[in-house]
Formats: C-alpha cells, structure tokens, sequence
C-alpha cells in the first residue's frame, strides 16, 4: 500500500479505515457488501454504514470484537462465502482496527492538511514551489526516508523540455543551456519553454489523448472514429493554452458552446464521449465528472456503485445538466430543457425513474426548466466550487510525476484520502486564486525542488525504502515518452518532419478507405507506441517497437539533420561529431568514456559517415532516449 | 471469484520452466518442433480465420439443395457442405460445423466487435479481443516469439465496414497483436537493412550497463529485456517461422499460391515455433451483389489452403493442439446471400481436440425461406465465446479487472458452453 507509507510512518502502527481495511473490504466483502448488493441489507462502504449494520445487527462496535459482526463472520471462516479465507495477517488486521477503537484518517491530528499558504491570495511561483518542497520534504522527514539530491542541469534540461514541449531541445538549445552559467538559468528556461508554442501544443495533445485515447479504436462513435475532428480538438486546446485562456474559461468554452463543430472544434468533445456518434447525457456527465471534477461517477450510472459512496441518483442528477443537449460530429445544440431526467432503459437499476436535476452534492436548482449547461458551469468553475481546481491540480500533479496526490486521479472522495492532504490543498487553492491560471500551476510545480530532483537512485536503498522514496515523491519517476513526444524526438534527431516508421507497402493496398488495416503516418505511430497512461512509468514497449527503432530502413538511412550538420560545418574532428550526436538525442555531452568510445569506433570505421550513422543508431536504442529520467 | 492476476501465477512459472519455456534459447526449440508436436504447459494454441464482411453460410457450410451451390458429400456420412470445397469435405472428419449461429447485430462494426470480444459494444472502454485473452491466458511469457500475431491475407475489392483491431483493453498493450501487413514480406523489421549489428550492439552495451546500474528502475529493466528479446528473437532460429521461403515449395503451392493460403501457412508456422493466438483476416465478403459469382472466385484458394492447414497441422502431431476457426461477423440472407444474416449462419472449427465430424445445430431446409431459421440449438454470440476460450482450455469463469476497479466478467454472464462440441 503505497499511501500506507505516509502514514505508518506518522503515528502508531494501528490499522485505518481509509488506507487498510476499505481496500481489504473492497476486495473480499463488497461484491455481496456494498452498493450493488447488499446480502443480509448490510453495507460495508462508509464507517456509519458498517455501525448501522445488517439483519444480524452492526458489522463493527469500537473496541468489542465479541459484538462486530464483521469479526465474528470471517474468523471461522464464514465469510467471504466465496473464494479462499481471509489470511492470518487480513484477520489480524481487522482485529486491530476493532480493538483499537475503529480509527480513520479524518480523526487523524498528524494528517499535515495545511496548506502553508494562505488561500485567498496568489502567490509569487518561487513562493509556492517553497511550500510544495515543504509539504514533501515533511511527509519524507515523518517517514524517515532521504530523498535524492536534485538532479544536474542536462538531466533537468531534457525532462523539462520533454514535459513542457514534448520534444527534446535541439543541439543548439541543449548546449545553450548548459553553458549558461547564470544563477537563475533553470527559472529562466522555465519561463522561456512556457512562453513557447510547442507549450500549448503539448498539452493540447496530452488532453486530446485524455478525452480519446488513440488506441481506442472504435468506442463511443459507431466505429468511425472522428479522427480529423479529434486532432482539430487538441489543436483548439493548444491555442487556448497558448493564448493563456484560464482552465475555467476553456472548460466554460468547451461545456457551454453550440452550434457548428466546423466552427466551434472544442463540440467534438461530446460527440466523443457520447455513444453511436450521437451526444449522450450520461457519456457527457460520465466524463465531466472524471476530467473536470476528479470523480468517478462510470459506476452510479447503471446501479449505485458497489465500492464507493456514489449513488445511481446522484450520477442522474448531475447528467440532467446535459439531458437537453443533443448533436453528432457535426453539431451541437442545447435547447431550454426540464430539471428532471429519466433513467433510460440501458441501466441494470430503476429504468424510468424520474431523477431531478442537482450538482453533486451540492444545492438543487429551483427552475423547472432552464439551459443547463451554463448553470452547470457556473457552478462548476465557482472557485469555492470542492472539485474543479483540485481535480486540474492533481492531473497536473500526474502529468510530472506519474502519480497523483489522489489515486487514481479520478478518484476524489473522502474515503480514499490524497498522500499529502496539505498539498493537494495547497495546489487546488493556489490554483483557484491565480483565476485557474494553468501556467501559474505549472510554472509553481517545475520550479520545486521536488520536480528538479534527479531519477537516479543514488545511494544504497533496500526494496522498501526505494519504493517508499518513490510513494513520497523523494525522486523524480523515470517515465516512458508518450508517443507524440518520441514521434517528435525522432523527428528532429533524424531531421526528417514528415518521418513515417509504417511497416507498408503500397502495393499491399492497406492504407486507404474504413477497412484499412493500417493508420496514416501519425495514427499509426500513436498506436504502435501507445503507452500506459495511467502509468507512465509502466514500460510496455516489446518487440514489434524495439525491432522498429532497431532496423525500419528509414531509420537505417541515417539523420538529414546530421548530413545538413556536417555540409554546414566542415572541419569537424570525431569528437565533435560524438558531441553533437548525443546533444541532438540525449541532450547532454558524452562523458569521457562515451565520447571515447564513440571516437574509436569512429576512427576504427572503414567509412566515418556510416560510423555516425552507427553512433546515431546506439543513441537512439540507449533506454536514456526512449525513456524521460 | 478470484480475480483474475496480470501476471502468471506461481503455479503457472514451476510448469513453465520445467517444460523448459522460460529459458529462452537454451531451448533449441524450433529445430526440434519440426519433428515433435508441441506440448503446450498450458492451454491450446488457435488459428483465426477471418472471413470480414460476413461469408455466406449457403455458399459454403450450410448448402441447401435448392441452392445455388449444390451440397457434396464429404468424408463424414450425413454431412455435406458447398460443392465448391471438394477439398475441405475430405477433411470433414476433423471439423466441427456451427450452422445455428445466431448473433442479433446486422451491422458489420458493431458484429466484428462483438464476434471478436463476446460482448456488445459499449461507451467508456473496449472489452479485450479474443486473441488478447488467449494471449494472457496461453501465451508463453518471456518467450522470444510473441503471443499473438495477426497477418493481413489481403483484401478483395468490396467493403466488409471498418476494420476491426484486436485490442487488449484493460488486459495492457503486452497483449497487442503484433501485426504482419503481408505474409511474403514476414515480420517487419526482423532484419537490419544497413550497418552491422554485431559492432552496433558491441557500442551500446557498456552504456546500457551503466545505465541500469545508475537508474535500477522497472521502466529500465523493462526496456532492456524487451531489447534483448527483440535482439534474440532476430538472431533466434526460430525468427525463421516468419520467413516462407524456408518451406518447401511443393507444401507452398499445396497451400496455394494465393495470400490467404500463404498466409495460413505463415500461421503453422508460428504455432509451431510457439505463438498462441494468430489471426489470419482476409477481407471483402461484403458480398451485396450476390455471393455466387464471388465465393465461386474464392473458393480454389480458401479449399486449398485451409484443407492444407488442417493435414499439414494433424501430420505434425500440432492438430489436437490448434484450434482452427472459420468465420465472419455474421453469414448472409438465405438464397442468393445479398444482405447481411445474422441470425442463421454457420462458423466451422476444425482440430483443438474437440468434437469433430459433427455438425452442431440446424436451420430449416424447406418452407418458403430454406435456411432462414435455425430448428435446432441456436448459438449466441456469448455461447460462441465461451465455447471457443473453453476449448482453448481457460476458465472463463474469471474475471479481470477493469477500469475504475470495476471486475469484468471474461465472457457474458449470459453464456452456456456449447458442450456438443467439447471433448
């Protein structure tokens, strides 16, 4: 239990409700226990829920096993009615909780949910990177784990680059960073990556991909994937971003238009969400909650879901803000509608009960008929509205470290407590006050200590304390490129912007018209380098991907930018050349070993140009290529 | 019901290395497949073929007399298919025919989906492919060779809808097909085309040891070992199942000159050297003007090359072990196979150690519309599914976890196993 880390550490060993029996009770009890079924009418989801108890009375009484029902269950093995018993060390732990008063993480005083800054007000970015390293650096120092040191600037200067343009720096822009000597260099640099386009676009594209991932190939949209609308969307995401647009304004501009997608790109939106290429109140309300409130609503739309606190009607409630809202991929139109919804036939539970319109628990509008969409994001983009800017926090928080302070991202609700409750508020507070200013968060996070720290493992660490240092955000996560940003890496090692890796013959006749089996040249790449994206550090790659960057022809031809390097520059010696290679692909210089040994190679070589091209090609299979350390 | 683990369980590794997988190439497997068959540690490997756009159950497994294809004996007494696959009806002993299909979806995306996962498309995630669950559940982790494989036999000019790919869903992309655009052609990118490897290699080893020691992190031992089972497989001899030219030419003609039978002979080959699921589609039986003329085209080579494959397979001893399928999405309207059929068609499977020289369900053969109702066991897409991962020797009483820890039944709660045809 990763979260378990932060808190084992911070108090006695008891066992919590939140981080160690809920997991355990989702696991074996809640399929029968919880808000599907509810065998014996007992419910094990929420602490009054279990007090309340079933037909054989409470589940759990603090401190008297003889009367929790839950204990009494499982320790002849009663219980669970299916599957193995619960071993020795699920027992001991449920006994402990009982005994020791059924403690939970909201009663907890060593919880460090302060903020450290004052919520009202934005703050200067170096003020807020401060408390960030504040917030870890304490929960690190409660755990006692060392974190490792910060990492040096070539290593620094290809992560930030990757994250904020999603691409590598050219070889002119590595060595121009890495020369600097100025003190402010990596703040400088920040603010300079920020300002750029390539800003804009990378996280266009990362949000595209969050709306439709690439790889799914025919969901929501009756098999014909609306691919050209797709990337119109990410690029309409790249120019507000660019432009500087706050969050709660694009989300306003995406959530409230109407009208021609041809234009108004950002209406694809719901014609992606929704099913059959036709707009959906529940695809709407289903992904509204997940992107834009950190909730996990996917469950409550057929029965009450059976793991977590959400209940059918609630999910309804909130998908009457969209029941007025039809289109397909070619518009999107919302006509004044009513403040109830009926639960269609598609669901397991209550298939035409009426359901009246209401925020997620929050207030119940009084109209009997409205046009909801705006009213919904009124409410939504409020900045004391308990979602919206924490929700963007944590999934920024993700984008840099592969992990949210909530998991999974989507995943905010009471019983599954954040790692750092200080910090979450700290960003969500942060982030509301600065207007939703995405830069402003941005520019906060990379110029922590904590982002700038290295990814190396730099002292002797067992399993445990690595994995801890890891939970706790004590070294940077070494990730896998997603693949826009290997795309583009490769684009400009090989000087080549209209690169395509497809394995095809145009005589196999694959490429044209809906039954093509092969993508064009970005879709396919998209595909074949698709990545885990709800763990970036999960690399997936096998063979089809090593053998594609080993031996596709195109790659084997050789780099145009080196060819156009060395017709520019005449004269080079061997080093030279090495050094230029490992700054178009690594973004740093070789050491003394790697420059030797390239220099050899290079010199021992019948042909220098075809040697190059072998350097080159070790470059780019160096796991320090295809990997962001 | 336990949840169903990404990785092999315990169990599953002891069985593994003692039938000597998980050592890699110390194995000198492919030489010794050619004479041997394969014992699988666990579960049946499977051949797909797909026929996209929806074949024509009377012009091929499902003949009536008033038909335009007359119905010919074959090698079982009392089952006859189409006159235009003399071939194949001398293998009838060794085939299973499914003539009760019965699917509820008309329309070509919806059906590919649903015929390839078991379940009805829905909005939010995709349910894995067939070939992805064979290949979590048979494949051979850390095996040089990839679990599953999909080959491209080719496209006639006609529409068969959007292309279905084979996805792994919550399964994670280690389950991806990996994909061979033409079977002449083998595995993309097997071989270098420019520079030598030996000394290209030589040059990044030292910085790639010096890597890992200074980043010991998953996503690093992960890189590497895919890099080394990619360098392995390239010098493996067993790379050479990828590679046609390495049978000989009478067996290739045999197996016919045409993409599809090349394409099933790529796929012996594969099973052979230890691939679990492969997938072999061929498209353009969307066949609006009527399926005489077209499946009459066809015919030669599908009869060739699939009758082929199931002897070529049973004189390897692999037969028992490989499950052959023959299907589409759905069949055709009864008579001249104009429109889309969905509920009467015929799938036929061969091998797999099942029941065979039987047929499984019945559609009427008189009344005014022959063919157009199924009289006997109907066989639901859910049943389908089942039945197929069953013979593959899973449990699909598992479940896997889906997103938002939702668990996911492997097949429809709905389906009942169509025992006739389990051994």
């Amino acid at each position: 239990m990763l979260v378990g880390v932060a808190s084992s550490a911070a108090s006695a060993n008891d066992p919590i409700l939140e981080h160690d029996v809920l997991p355990l009770l989702q696991k074996r009890c809640m399929g029968c226990h919880g808000g599907l079924i509810q065998k014996g009418k007992l419910d094990l989801r929420t602490l009054p829920s279990m007090l309340k108890g079933g037909k054989s009375g409470p589940a759990v009484v603090a401190g008297k096993l003889d009367d929790s029902e839950l204990w009494q269950q499982v320790i002849d093995n009663d219980m669970p009615s299916e599957g193995e018993p619960l071993s020795a060390d699920e027992k001991q732990l449920l006994r402990k909780w009982i005994e020791s008063g059924l403690p939970t993480w909201t009663q907890r005083k060593d919880k460090r949910d302060n903020p450290l800054l004052p919520a009202d007000k934005k703050h200067e970015p170096a003020r807020v990177a401060q408390a960030i390293d504040q917030h870890i650096d304490a929960a690190l120092k409660a755990a006692n784990v060392k974190p490792a040191p910060v990492a040096d600037d070539a290593e620094f200067l290809r992560r930030v680059y990757l994250d904020l343009t999603g691409r590598v720096p050219t070889p002119q822009q590595a060595a121009s960073f890495l020369d600097d000597q100025s003190p402010g260099k990596r703040a400088k640099l920040i603010d300079t990556l920020l300002a750029s386009p390539q800003f804009g676009e990378q996280f266009g594209r990362t949000w595209r991909e969050w709306i439709a991932p690439p790889e799914l190939p025919s969901d929501m949209n009756s098999g014909r994937q609306p691919i050209e609308q797709t990337r119109a969307l990410g690029k309409w995401f790249a120019k507000q971003f660019n432009d500087n647009h706050t969050w709660d304004r694009i989300v306003r501009d995406v959530l409230t238009a109407n009208g021609e997608l041809k234009n108004n790109p950002q209406l694809i939106y719901f014609g992606l969400v929704g099913q059959n290429a036709q707009v959906t109140a529940e695809g709407s309300a289903r992904t509204v909650a997940s992107l834009f409130m950190g909730v996990q609503l996917q469950c409550a739309q057929c029965h009450d879901d059976p793991y977590r606190d959400w209940a059918q009607h609630e999910f309804w409630a909130l998908a009457a803000f969209f029941g007025g809202t039809r289109g397909d991929f070619k518009k999107v139109e919302e006509k004044p509608g009513e403040s109830q919804i009926v639960i269609p036939k598609s669901a397991f539970r209550n298939a035409g009960t009426k359901v009246q319109i209401s925020f997620l628990r929050g207030p119940t509008p009084k109209d009997k008929k409205a046009t909801w969409r705006p009213r919904f994001v009124d409410w939504l983009t409020a900045n004391d509205n308990p979602y919206f800017a924490k929700a963007f926090s944590n999934r920024a928080w993700f984008y840099f470290f592969s992990r949210g302070i909530v998991n999974p991202i989507d995943d905010f609700r009471e019983l599954n407590p954040p790692s750092h409750p200080g910090l979450i508020a700290l960003l969500g507070n942060e982030f509301a006050a600065s207007g939703h200013d995405v830069k402003h968060l941005i520019r906060a996070i990379c110029n922590s200590k904590t982002y700038q720290r290295t990814s190396a493992v730099t002292h002797d660490l067992n399993d445990q304390q690595r994995a801890a240092q890891t939970a706790l955000f004590g070294r940077a996560p070494v990730r896998v490129m997603s693949p826009d940003m290997l795309f583009d890496s490769l684009k400009l090692a090989f000087g080549d912007p209209k690169l395509d890796l497809r394995s095809i013959d145009p005589k196999d006749g694959n490429t044209n018209g809906e039954s093509a089996a092969v993508g064009d040249v970005v879709l396919q790449f998209q595909r074949d380098f698709c990545i885990n994206e709800e763990d970036t550090t999960d690399f997936t790659h096998g063979i089809p991907q090593m053998l594609t960057l080993m031996n596709h022809p195109r790659l084997q031809a050789g780099s145009k930018a080196l060819d156009e390097h060395l017709k520019q520059q005449k004269d080079l010696t061997p080093p030279q050349v090495v050094e230029w290679l490992y700054l178009a692909t690594l973004s740093r210089r070789p050491s003394d070993e790697e420059s030797a040994e390239a220099v050899d190679y290079v010199k021992n070589a019948s042909d220098a140009i075809d040697a190059y091209k072998d350097v080159l090609w070790m470059l780019v299979n160096r796991s320090e290529f295809m990997l962001i350390r | 019901m336990p949840k169903h683990d990404h990785w092999l369980s315990r169990r599953d590794y002891v069985r593994l290395s003692a039938a000597g997988v998980l050592t890699g190439a110390s194995v000198p497997w492919f030489e010794s497949l050619a004479n041997a068959a394969v014992k699988r540690p666990r579960g049946k490997s499977c051949i797909l073929l797909w026929m996209d756009g929806g074949p024509s159950q009377q012009h091929t497994f499902d003949p009536k007399p008033t038909g335009e294809f007359k119905p010919i004996k074959t090698s079982v007494p009392g089952v006859h298919i189409a006159e235009k696959f003399p071939k194949l009806a001398q293998c009838a002993e060794h085939m299973a025919i499914m003539r009760s299909m019965t699917t509820e979806i008309n329309n070509h995306y919806d059906a590919k989906y649903y015929l390839h996962t078991g379940f009805k498309r829905v909005t939010g995630f995709e349910h894995p492919a067939v070939g992805c669950i064979a290949s979590q559940q048979v494949g051979l982790p850390g095996d040089d060779m990839p679990s599953f494989v999909t080959i491209d036999a080719g496209n006639d000019k006609g529409n068969g809808g959007r292309f279905y790919r084979s996805v792994p869903g919550y399964l994670g992309p280690r389950h991806a097909p990996l994909a061979v655009q033409n079977p002449a052609r083998g595995l993309e990118n097997l071989n270098s085309t420019g520079g030598d490897t030996d000394a290209r290699l030589k040059l990044l080893a030292a910085s790639e040891q010096r890597f890992a020691k200074q980043y010991p992190v998953p996503a690093v031992n992960a890189k590497q070992a895919a890099f080394d089972r990619a360098v392995k497989l390239m010098r493996s001899p067993r790379a050479k199942a990828f590679d046609l030219e390495d049978e000989p030419t009478e067996l290739r003609q045999q197996y016919g000159e045409h993409r599809f039978g090349q394409s099933c002979l790529l796929a012996r080959r594969l099973i052979e050297s230890g691939v679990s699921f492969v997938e072999v589609f061929h498209r353009g039986w969307d066949d609006h003007e009527g399926a005489a003329k077209r499946i009459a085209a066809r015919a030669p080579w599908m009869d060739a090359a699939m009758a082929t494959l199931i002897l070529d397979l049973k004189n390897r001893g692999l037969l028992d072990d490989t499950l052959v399928v023959w299907m589409g999405e759905f069949g055709r309207s009864p008579g001249n196979g104009s429109g889309h059929f969905c509920r009467a068609w015929s799938a036929m499977w061969a091998g797999g150690g099942i029941n065979t020289g039987i047929t499984v369900g019945r559609t009427n053969e008189g009344g005014k519309n022959p063919g157009g109702t199924i009289e006997e066991r109907p066989i639901t897409a859910p049943d389908y599914m089942a039945t197929l991962l069953t013979a593959l020797g899973i449990d699909t009483h598992q479940e896997f976890m889906g997103p938002g820890m939702r668990p996911m039944p492997m097949v429809d709660k709905s389906a009942k196993v169509v025992k006739e045809v389990l051994a």
